[in-house]
């Protein structure tokens, strides 16, 4: 007895733990009945509960209940006990009814259930009908599609309804059922016109219990994927149509059917409703140029596999891309290497996983490249950018730059053989127009060009009109020295001027005789070559005589025969009363004075 | 006593050299060189329309320059304004027409318009010419041909005067030479402004010009020309020019469409 008690309490204490959770719903098999129709109105409780007080049903006749009902299941050590409370009920008149709530207590807390609103209209089903089903034996009886359409179907779910261009929308399509199902095949794979669909690999139909709409499904999930818009604007998530293998119990017809009941295979085909998503453009404001499409969440490492390395040997740089969103879809960064380093295409390597969180893991480009000359180059860093939805901005993640020495290398290692020798064209990058000038404006006023203007013309003419000048004064010289007398003459000043200087220079130096000798000379060969007198013949008689058959006045030829005499006399002793610059004065006025005259 | 000055010849033609020379080499004043600067600073640090303004304000004051057209017209080239910059190459071409850079430039700019038009081919006697007559900017020749006819015949005068039989006997044929020579650069002087005055030219500003054949508005329309297309100017009927293409097709545009070079 003691035994039996502690049994009974170590129960209870058990129920209570696990019932801690306690969940209390009230299901309906119909919403929509006919009048005097029956139905099923159950009060579930998960795990236990006392005092249960059932609602009012004044708009309905209780037919039967409350029938308890009790289950109790174990699944992988987890207990849960239900206890439901039955009732079938038959609307009394046509109008839309609510069942009020029922409650119940549970470890000291009153639970209660939501109402649920039943429509009656019309009149219930004949019970003919069902009677001729039963009294005409059919092997496949008219089942009425409407009412299956309750029973079993199909439903799309999307988590979002709006989404921007490349953002992941998650879809499920579940089935919900209250009647047995053999087997089902979908149609055709929906058309998803619009999207990048990538399917969740199922792991198997794991039934549920979910109430939907106020009734109790056995619910699961066939088909799962996840769906990235490629165009903005409204686009429609196709419906998915599952053909069921469906097992109905009808009612029974005879006693065989009463023991084993009247079961019915069909076919029956449902869908799912079609779901239309908003795709958003992404925002134009702040998208930068290297923007390549990434939607979602990301994160980006790059390397290299040397550091050093010879000319034409291979480098390895790898671009890791690595997160959650529209993987797939994202194409290879672009990268800048020197002009003289080799770049290859990218390979690409993906380890992406789909799972019901989504799209997720990461996506490796890995380019391959050559350097083809020495020298230390720098790998530019990659900026990857990409559009967060959760934040509505753009990202771009920076990386680092890497400097990689390139040694000399074997010349021929890597080279194809064609390329023979070390030489190689020029690249041409790119074209643009030549340089503006910066040297000088060099600049003139308009219609002041050289060309046409007067000093142009005036110039051309100075040429000629010089040469021809050139060419009258030659004439003119020439006729002018070819008299040696004239000449002779016309030199006489410039001898003179000559001895006179060289006099002057004496009278400075104060040397008498040397300056008087100078003075003589100089009037001698004055004289002389003005007068055409030979040396020889040249004398004071001569030379008066020549100059007088020139008509020179007396005077001068006076003033000229006493500085002759003067200077002779000077020679041999000194002279008194003149001064040797008057002297000088004299000697050269009176040459000037021939030269004038003569 | 008088003496007379022998007059030194030889210092007479260089005085004379150098007079001739100096307005050849002489600069524009400093305010046109500041705002050079400034513009060519402007364009390097890409403010096109400013550096446009700039090289407008050196144009506006009366001066020319094959150097600052080009300058103004690879501004406008930058800005996209395809038309103007062809506009201001072709006058840069027409002051410079040997320089390399204005020509590259000019097919650029050629590259970027609406219509191509394939030129027809040139007799080659004719190519050479024109390339003959247009080495050298037409003031240039004009410089050096004064240059070389003054020098020829103060080499001429040298010969007249000179005693040395070998100097007598050089300066003589070197003189001819460059009389020869100074008479050819004045003779393509001469050539390249008439044949600047021969090619009246002009570029299309409007974006599409129908052309007609007859200086009316009803006349039948031959084809359409885009701006930035280089016509040229055969003849004028009131405000209806007669132009012809590089194709040699012609027709009637009203002179409004076309800009003159």
């Amino acid at each position: 007895m003691k035994k039996r008690i502690g049994l009974i309490i170590g129960l209870l204490l058990c129920t209570t733990l696990l019932f801690a959770q306690g969940k209390f719903v009230a299901t309906a098999s119909k919403t929509n009945v006919g009048v005097g129709e029956q139905f099923e109105v159950d009060f579930t409780m998960n795990g236990g509960g006392t005092h249960f007080s059932p609602p009012d049903f004044h708009d309905f006749d209780v037919l039967s209940g409350p029938n308890m009902e009790s289950s109790f299941t174990s699944v992988n050590g987890v207990s849960t006990m239900s206890i439901g409370y039955g009732f079938i009920l038959a609307a009394k008149k046509e109008g839309t009814f609510t069942i009020d709530e029922a409650a119940v207590v549970l470890n000291g807390h009153t639970l209660t259930t939501s109402p649920i609103k039943i429509k009656v209209k019309g009149q219930a089903p004949p019970q003919q009908a069902q009677q001729a089903q039963a009294a005409a034996p059919d092997d496949n009886p008219k089942i009425d599609t409407k009412d299956l359409s309750k029973q079993i179907f199909v439903r799309a779910v999307t988590d979002k309804t709006k989404a921007y261009v490349g953002e992941q929308i998650k879809v499920y399509y579940k089935i919900y059922t209250r009647v047995g199902i053999l087997g089902g095949q979908p149609d055709k794979a929906p058309d998803l016109n619009g999207f990048w669909n990538q399917d969740v690999p199922s792991k198997g139909t794991v039934w549920k219990s979910e109430v939907y709409k106020g009734i109790r499904y056995n619910v699961a999930t066939v088909k799962e994927s996840m769906l990235f818009p490629q165009h903005a604007g409204d686009l429609q998530i196709d419906p998915l149509a599952i053909t069921f293998m469906v097992e109905l119990r009808l009612p029974s017809r005879n006693v065989l059917d009463d023991m084993y009941g009247n079961i019915k295979q069909m076919k029956y085909s449902s869908k799912s409703q079609p779901i239309t998503i908003h795709a958003m453009a992404l925002p134009a404001a702040g998208k930068p140029a290297d923007f390549t499409g990434a939607v979602g969440n990301y994160t980006v490492y790059t390397d290299v596999d040397k550091k050093e390395l010879k000319a034409n040997e291979t480098l390895n740089y790898t671009v890791d891309i690595s997160g959650t969103g529209n993987l797939n879809l994202i194409n290879s960064p672009k990268i800048t290497t020197p002009v003289d380093v080799e770049k290859y295409d990218p390979k690409t390597n993906d380890h992406i996983v789909v799972d019901s969180n989504g799209v997720s893991g990461s996506r490796q480009f890995s380019y391959l490249l050559i350097p083809r000359h020495q020298g230390n180059f720098t790998l530019n860093p990659v900026e990857f950018t990409y559009f967060n939805p959760s934040t509505q901005k753009y990202v771009t993640v920076p990386t680092k730059p890497f400097t990689i020495k390139v040694d000399k290398g074997d010349a021929q290692a890597n080279v194809p053989a064609f390329n023979s020798s070390d030489q190689q064209d020029i690249k041409l990058l790119g074209s643009d127009i030549r340089y503006i000038k910066t040297s000088s404006a060099d600049v003139f006023k308009n219609g002041e060009g050289f060309y046409d203007s007067a000093l142009y013309y005036i110039l051309l003419l100075l040429g000629p009109v010089l040469f021809i000048g050139a060419v009258f004064y030659r004439r003119w010289m020439t006729e002018y020295n070819s008299d040696i007398v004239k000449v002779r003459s016309r030199e006489a000043s410039r001898m003179a001027a000559k001895h006179l200087a060289f006099a002057q220079k004496e009278l400075t130096a104060g040397n008498r005789s040397a300056f008087y000798d100078a003075v003589a000379k100089g009037l001698y060969g004055y004289l002389s070559d003005k007068l055409n007198i030979p040396v020889s013949d040249l004398n004071k008689e001569n030379i008066v005589t020549q100059l007088e058959a020139r008509k020179l006045d007396s005077t001068i030829i006076k003033q000229l025969v006493d500085t002759m005499d003067l200077c002779e006399m000077a020679r041999f002793a000194p002279v008194t009363g003149i001064s040797e610059q008057q002297v000088f004065d004299k000697a050269k006025n009176t040459i000037n004075e021939i030269e004038d005259k003569i | 006593m008088k003496l007379k000055i022998k007059y030194n010849r030889l210092n007479r033609g260089l005085y004379l050299l150098l007079m001739l020379a100096l307005p050849l080499f002489s600069l524009g004043d400093d305010k046109v060189n500041a705002l050079f600067d400034k513009a060519n600073q402007l364009y390097a640090k890409a403010h096109y329309p400013e550096a446009v303004q700039a090289y407008q304000q050196i144009l506006n004051a009366g001066y020319q320059s094959a150097v600052v057209y080009f300058n103004t017209g690879n501004a406008y080239y930058k800005m996209d304004d395809m038309p103007s910059a062809i506009l201001y190459y072709e006058k840069a071409h027409k002051l410079a027409p040997n320089d390399q850079d204005i020509s590259i430039n000019i097919q650029f700019a050629n590259l970027k318009i609406a219509d191509k038009i394939e030129p027809q081919p040139e007799f080659f006697v004719n190519r050479w010419w024109h390339s003959f007559i247009l080495f050298l900017p037409v003031n240039k020749l004009a410089g050096l041909g004064v240059l070389f006819f003054i020098g020829g015949f103060a080499l001429l005068i040298w010969y007249l005067f000179t005693r040395s039989y070998i100097i007598k006997k050089a300066s003589f044929y070197v003189g001819v030479i460059a009389i020869l020579a100074g008479i050819v650069f004045i003779f393509m002087a001469n050539r390249q402004v008439s044949y600047f005055d021969g090619h009246h030219q002009a570029i299309v500003f409007s974006n599409s010009v129908i052309v007609k054949g007859s200086p009316d508005l009803n006349a039948k329309p031959l084809f359409v020309i885009h701006d930035g297309t280089k016509v040229n100017i055969n003849q004028t009927n009131q405000n209806w020019i007669e132009i012809e293409l590089p194709n040699g097709n012609t027709g009637w545009i009203t002179i409004d469409n076309v800009k003159d070079i």
